[in-house]
């Protein structure tokens, strides 16, 4: 089947990993947190798979494992600072921290490459296998939300006293929203960097963050589907939209705003929504369902 | 079952004194009352004894367990839960998802468990919502339950919110206005769920605030009164509402004006 996409793998790679990352910023959202440290986790993951790969001659699939547990432990030590803050000042931390990881990457040039960028890594991950990390990744996502961590996650987002006076352990969920967060964009990070040849610290940097950050509104953040049409409508737009790729980040813009006026809860969730609603509406026309 | 004890507990904020020290006890089995006029320091009080605020002075015991210093997750893993003066639902989630969410004391399953859904968890998860849907039954919500809660009247919103707290299956039940805006009829059917809660079974120590006197003389067996941050009366409702202070604490003096 892939076949038949073939002249577009490149865009289902970048959807793949895209949804990735996307992922990893909404299940911080939903835990309501507003991190946006994905791009540093995924940095750090891409750069561990790279280096063990190269330098050290580490098997892939075992380099892929080490950047997704530095993922992990990067988002559990973050998450110890960041518990404590809330909201605009959670963000802007969560932003100093990727900043200092690209700056870090920029630095230690014997390990990283420095601004040169970090070369020569094998090209071994397939489309299969990122269509794989994926739908693992979203079900996964799926079946946690839908069990006591899901709940609690639900809670501490609509209302955080509340959540606390039903017993929900604030700074427990917020520590494992990070950790899930980092573990999973150091994955895809960790994949990212083996299917490219080279990394530079800029593909980790502020735009990317924007644009996991556009996808996740764009699509929604609720649901786990939400954040694969937001990549999807951002990777294809400039594809079906040739002549305006000059414009993109114009285009973007301008979607982002749109959706938000008009889909405040990102296009898959609202359709979702507005569904559950029309469902509603028709059970309230029958006269009395059983069980009323 | 244990007793809720308060002994000396006091609340400043900087320079006010909010509440005056004085000591309370909410005992299982009983409804227990508590009324003032506005700004008498009533939902401080409950603020208070949830960690929502920190003790200025004084302890704060349930049973065995010092809640004193304890924080919000705490005392409600202890075993209060409450509700809130104005009401605060999850307003997405749907109803039966807001009454699942108050379960969350319950919960057994280890987080790997829950993590990947293991057959506990979701065991668990199907249990929770069976005994959701009893309560909805209680209330008289069953229609309601797959409505996000924030579409619901106000009426049924406070119910949503005292379900939520009953999930926790709490040994204490703090209530902050709970009949606030709900009409004399439905109070009274809202009065015999309270009622049954403190008797039956292991009897559930109840505790409300409200303004409604007609609602805390039917239902009280004991009720304190605050006023300005001083406890200025306790005892039977009775007693209370023929005390001289109280009167004039909610009328004020015949000499003023």
């Amino acid at each position: 089947m892939m076949e038949l996409f073939a002249p577009h793998l490149p865009l289902l790679d970048l959807i793949f990993i895209g949804t990735g990352y996307a992922l990893s910023q909404a299940i911080v959202f939903r835990a309501g947190t507003f991190s946006v440290a994905s791009s540093g986790f995924a940095a750090l993951g891409a750069y561990c798979a790279a280096i063990l790969t190269v330098k050290q001659g580490l098997h892939p699939a075992a380099a892929v494992a080490m950047g997704t547990m530095l993922g992990l432990l990067a988002g559990l030590l973050l998450a110890m600072p960041l518990a404590r803050l809330r909201g605009v000042y959670q963000a802007i931390a969560s932003l100093a921290f990727v900043e200092v990881v690209v700056a870090l990457i920029l630095y230690l040039e014997n390990l990283t490459g420095g601004p040169l960028g970090f070369h020569n890594i094998p090209r071994v991950v397939t489309p299969w296998m990122l269509f794989f990390a994926m739908v693992i990744t979203m079900a996964l996502l799926i079946i946690l939300g839908r069990g006591g961590i899901g709940r609690a996650f639900d809670a501490m987002r609509q209302d955080p006293a509340v959540a606390a006076s039903l017993g929900v352990n604030p700074t427990r969920y917020h520590i494992l929203s990070f950790a899930l967060s980092g573990a999973i964009a150091g994955l895809f990070g960790s994949l990212d960097a083996l299917r490219n040849f080279s990394l530079t610290a800029e593909q980790f940097g502020f735009s990317i963050l924007i644009g996991t950050l556009s996808a996740v509104v764009l699509g929604g953040r609720r649901t786990v589907f939400g954040p694969l049409v937001g990549v999807t409508i951002l990777v294809l737009l400039p594809e079906i939209f040739r002549p305006l790729a000059q414009y993109r980040q114009a285009v973007y813009g301008l979607l982002l705003v749109l959706v938000m006026a008009f889909l405040p809860f990102g296009v898959f969730d609202s359709i979702m929504m507005s569904l559950r609603n029309r469902r509603l509406a028709r059970q309230g026309m029958l006269p009395q369902k059983a069980g009323s | 079952m244990s007793t809720l004890t308060l002994k000396g507990v006091s609340k400043r904020f900087g320079g006010l004194q909010a509440v005056s020290p004085f000591d309370m006890e909410i005992a299982h089995g009983k409804i227990t009352g508590l009324i003032g006029p506005n700004g008498a320091g009533k939902t401080t009080v409950v603020n208070l004894i949830t960690g929502v605020y920190k003790l200025s002075g004084g302890s704060i015991r349930f049973g065995d367990i010092d809640l004193t210093e304890a924080s919000r997750h705490e005392v409600a893993r202890a075993g209060m839960a409450r509700t809130f003066q104005t009401i605060r639902l999850l307003p997405d989630a749907t109803v039966l998802a807001n009454v699942m969410i108050g379960m969350y004391r319950l919960q057994k399953t280890s987080l790997i468990a829950q993590m990947f859904g293991l057959p506990s968890s979701r065991a668990e998860t199907r249990r929770f919502r069976d005994e959701a849907y009893v309560l909805l039954e209680r209330f008289g919500m069953t229609r309601y339950a797959d409505y996000p809660a924030g579409t619901l009247s106000y009426g049924d919103q406070r119910r949503v919110e005292m379900m939520r707290a009953l999930a926790l299956q709490p040994d204490v039940l703090l209530l902050d206005e709970p009949v606030a805006g709900i009409n004399d009829v439905e109070s009274a059917k809202l009065g015999e769920i309270f009622r049954a809660l403190a008797t039956e079974g292991k009897g559930m120590a109840v505790f409300l605030i409200e303004h409604n006197m007609r609602f805390v003389t039917n239902l009280c067996d004991y009720v304190y009164v605050l006023d300005s941050g001083q406890l200025i009366a306790q005892g039977s409702a009775e007693q209370v509402i023929n005390d001289p202070v109280v009167i004039k604490a909610y009328l004020g003096d015949s000499d003023d004006a």
